[in-house]
Order: C-alpha cells, then structure tokens, then sequence
C-alpha cells in the first residue's frame, strides 16, 4: 500500500476505527433506545416499546419552559459571541495592534479557565454588586466562553481575503464601512454562521456556569436535565429529552459542516 | 523636487491605507472591556476572597490574611490536598490513555483513509458536539447498578440477578471511563492535523534505505508527530484538571475530583475563602501548564497575516 501501513496494517487499523467510532456512539444510540422503553428503570430485558415519556416531556411545562430558556439565551449568546469575535477578528488583522500578545491572551483565556473558576467568580462578581443570581449573568458567562471559538472560526476565514479587493474597494471611493460591508463581509457570511452555530450549541448544552448562576425556579435545560437525572420519577422524561437533543445536535452538526464546505467550494470556485 | 512627488502620494497613499488598518486595531476594546468586566474582575474577586480582603462569612473580619492558604498549604497535611493529588493523577492517566487511543484513529485517518477521510473526521467528531451533560447520563444508563451492562451479565447468566459489578459506577472507574470517552474524540485531531501535515517523502526516503514500516513509524513519524501529541495531551488534561460534573454524576462522594471540593464550598457548605484558595490553586496549576505547553497550542493568533 503505502509506506505508512502494509494491507495488514490498513486493515487492523481499520478494524479499530469501527470499534472506536462503536465505542463514541453505543452511549448515544443507547440513550435513543431506552427513550422508547416502556419503563421506569433504565434496565434489561427491554420493557416493550412506548412514546409515553415523549408526551410527558411535551406536557412538562417546567421542562418546556427551561428549553425556551436555553433556546433564548443560546441566540443571544450566539448573537453577541459572533459580534464580538467578528469585530476583535477585523481588529487582529489590523498591521499595528498595541499589546497584541496581551490582547490574544486575554481573549483565548476563557479557553483555558475552568468553568467552575468562571462560574464561582461570576457568582462572587454577582454577590458583590448586590445582585442575586440571574439569567443575564448566564449569558455573559456564556458570551465570554463562546467568544474565543467564534474567533477561531472567523479570523482563519477573514485572512483568506484577497486584501486587493478591498484595496481596490477603497481606491473607488468606498469608505473603510462600505468597503467592509460590500466587500468583507458577504465574504465570511459562513463562518459568520458557523460561529454562530457553535456559540448556540456551547450555550445550549452548558451546565457548569448555569449551574451556579440560574435563579430558582429558572432552571436553563441543561439545569433541568441535572436535577431531572437525580430524581427517579423524571429520569425517563430526562432520556426521552436527552434523545431529542442528541439526534438534533448530530443533525445540525452534519448540516452545519455541509453547508459549511459547499459554501466554501462555491467561493473558491 | 517634482521628480520626487509622484513616489510621495503613492506612499501618502499607502500610509493613508496602512494607517486605515491600524485604525480597526480599536475594535478590540469592546471586547476587551467585556472580558475585563466578566473574566478579569470575577478573577480579582476570588484573590480577595482567598486572602481574607472579602468574606461571606457573617461576623467574620475583612483584613489581609494567609490564614486559609495556611489550611490548604503546606502539603500532605489535609483531605483537599489529598483530594488534588488524587484528581490530578486520574487527570493523567485519562489524557495518556486517551492519547494513546486516539493516536491510531488520528494515524488510520491521514494515511488510510484516504478520500473518506473528511467525513471520518466528522464521524470521529460529531459526539464531541452534542451535550456533555447528556453523554454522561446515557454512561450512568450503561453503568448503572441495573443498568445496562449489569442488566446483561444477568440476562446472559454470567452473575446472579441483583448481583451487579459494584466498581462499575460511583467508582474512580467511572469517572475515569466517562472523562477518557468525552474527551478521546477531540484529542484525535492535533495528532491527525500534524500527520496530515507531514512530508510523506520522509517515510518513502527512511524505507528506502532500509528501515521497515515499524522502524519508520517509531524513528521518523512519531518523533515528527510528537508537537501533535502534546498538544492533544494538552487538551485533554486543563479541561479535566477542573473537572466536576463527570464525579457528580457517575462518581461518589468517594471518587469526587478537586473541581467538586470547590464547588462543595460554594453550595453545600459555602466557605467562598476556602473555595476561592482551592479556585487560585487551580488557575496556578492550568496557567502553569499552559507556559509549560502553550508553544505547541496554535500561534496562528499571533500574526497580523497568515502567511502565503
């Protein structure tokens, strides 16, 4: 074959790429088939299939009510996350950029922080200014974890610009905001997406900084689904919700990368 | 002197344009302010908290003191440094093993895969993508005392029904085993970006002149990889450093990790002081590790352009 592995080897290590892909998605696929269990326990033999748990988590209003939640703090953090990322990516092409290392630290900092530090704080943050925990705070903490993903994904993007377009932009009188908005722009409307994608699931799925910061009784999803799981009598509904958001999730992944590289060939093209 | 103008307005020019460049430099300081406000500040607070300059404890005196440092240092002399040394060493063992696991997926993607390779890399990532809360539980489902695995041994007749495997869950196992399948799938990608990268010539040259694909593989592509593989051990070990909800939900009080002895202090039993110690202790531990690896993270940030 080649010189980095016989046939043999292809093989094996093919035979190990399936049992790993295996490994990453029996917990997935498991979750989706006890959803449909018709039982209280998670348990075998397979008690027969139902679609009760489904309904009961539509005729849950606190768990509906934490989904609208999550569902709107998701979009504002991805509203904001992207706003941000794209403004300090523009920023960080800029030729001079005083304390550059600093600025770049700083900005991939929550990267590297642990969430429990960044929860604690903000709730000490909170504490301090004489607030009560919050549901804005949840979305600044959001914010602030998304930003340097949205970063990664539109800098990369903004750098494959021919900067002659732009130059040529401006030589034809259009100000540096038309130019960016004519020009730039459209351009990097992808990974505009993309970021905003990705900010929305981090908000959506994060547990950590919610945890800590949501109001009672103003549980987020993620919230709601921890306390659910520790409570015998909704862990079925748990599931059933857990499934839903498992199968939804790898659908907009699929899609997300799709639309992703399509877009991506178009532009190269 | 006319000869030189037309030179002059074509640098006037540039100027004007590179200064137009330097002028977007401005835009990061709406995101600055907001990381002071919502990162930096909260971070000052819990050096307060640590040495006393704030409390949230009634009765209390706010002035300069060590004291709870003292508590928590010096080592081996009290549970939360034991409780560290115990989180870290599962925190090793999870970023080596998952190292080691996704080395060959990351080796199978660019060297035999081929043209399927972008959508394997997709299959490998998509789990990583979906809730982490929600994988842990459908691993608490599988582990469960009737779960799933236990289930089966029954069904099978291979134990006695009720008899379950005990160290299966609220075990270090389990917490170990949800951390390693969390964090694998990512942890492929630094080694695959590097082997993608690599100048396969170099593994045609050294079989050329003699050495066989093991001998390649263990002289030539895994030094050569070796940036890859740290980064991804890396990536692995400052999120689990500190790690809580794994423990919380498939662990026991027994197999807690650090991140849940700072959590306990501010919920169950709050002492922000003690919590905003052991909270310091752990940004030293993972800025420590980001100066010791941060070289071979991306450095893609630190230039204005990339380069052609």
């Amino acid at each position: 074959m080649t010189a980095a592995a016989s046939r043999l080897g292809g093989r094996l290590l093919g035979g190990y790429f399936l049992l790993f892909a295996i490994f990453l998605y029996a917990p997935l696929v498991v979750l989706v088939i006890f959803s449909f269990d018709d039982s209280q326990i998670q348990t075998l033999p397979y008690a027969g299939f139902t679609l009760r748990w489904f309904r009961a988590v539509f005729s849950n209003g606190d768990l509906i009510a934490s989904v609208q939640r999550s569902a709107v703090i998701a979009l504002f953090t991805a509203l904001g996350a992207t706003l941000l990322g794209l403004i300090t990516a523009v920023a960080m092409t800029a030729h001079k950029l005083a304390l550059r290392g600093i600025v770049v630290a700083l900005v991939l900092l929550p990267l590297v922080i642990p969430y429990i530090v960044l929860a604690v704080g903000l709730l000490i943050l909170l504490n301090t200014l004489g607030l009560r925990q919050t549901l804005w705070a949840v979305l600044l903490g959001h914010i602030a974890v998304s930003v340097p993903y949205c970063l990664l994904i539109i800098l990369p993007r903004l750098r494959t610009i021919d900067q002659a377009i732009v130059d040529a932009a401006r030589d034809l009188g259009a100000g540096a905001w038309v130019a960016f908005r004519r020009i730039t722009l459209p351009l990097i409307v992808p990974a505009l997406l993309s970021s905003a994608i990705i900010a929305f699931t981090i908000s959506f799925d994060e547990f950590a900084i919610a945890s800590f910061l949501v109001p009672a009784g103003k549980e987020t999803l993620p919230v709601y689904i921890y306390s659910g799981s520790r409570t015998p009598a909704l862990q079925p509904q748990v599931i059933a919700i857990g499934a839903m958001v498992v199968v939804a999730s790898l659908l907009v992944v699929t899609a997300a990368e799709f639309f992703r590289a399509r877009a991506e060939r178009r532009l190269r093209v | 002197m006319t000869v030189t103008s037309a030179p002059t307005i074509q640098r006037n020019g540039l100027l004007a344009r590179l200064h137009g460049r330097a002028g977007r430099g401005w835009l990061v300081v709406p995101t600055i302010a907001f990381l002071l406000a919502v990162l930096i500040l909260p971070l000052i607070l819990i050096g307060f908290y640590s040495v006393n300059l704030m409390t949230n404890l009634i009765g209390v005196p706010t002035e300069f003191s060590l004291r709870y440092w003292e508590d928590f240092l010096p080592p081996g002399s009290n549970p939360f440094w034991d409780r560290f040394q115990t989180s870290m060493v599962i925190t090793l063992l999870v970023s080596v093993a998952a190292v080691i696991a996704a080395y060959p997926i990351a080796y199978y993607l660019s060297f035999v895969a081929r043209r399927r390779r972008y959508t394997l890399l997709l299959l490998i990532l998509a789990p990583f993508f979906t809730s982490y809360l929600l994988r842990v539980i459908a691993w608490k489902v599988i582990l469960a005392n009737n779960g799933v695995i236990n289930s089966a041994l029954w069904q099978l007749g291979l134990r006695d029904h009720g008899d379950g495997v005990t160290w299966l869950i609220y075990s270090w196992f389990s917490v170990a085993l949800v951390l390693f399948y969390t964090w694998v799938p990512f942890v492929a990608l630094p080694i695959y970006v590097v082997l993608e990268n690599m100048d396969t010539r170099l593994l045609e040259a050294a079989q050329d002149l003699g050495a066989g694909r093991l001998k390649t593989f263990l002289r030539v592509t895994l030094p050569l990889s070796l940036p890859g593989v740290i980064a991804a051990f890396v990536f692995v070990l400052i999120p689990t450093t500190g790690e809580f909800i794994a423990p919380l939900l498939v662990g026991g009080p027994q197999s807690y990790m650090f991140g849940n002895t700072i959590q306990g202090f501010f919920s169950d039993s709050p002492n922000w002081n003690y919590g905003a110690v052991l909270a310091v202790w752990l940004i030293a531990i993972v800025l420590v590790l980001v100066l010791l690896f941060g070289r071979f993270l991306s450095t893609d940030l630190r230039e204005s352009k990339a380069p052609a």
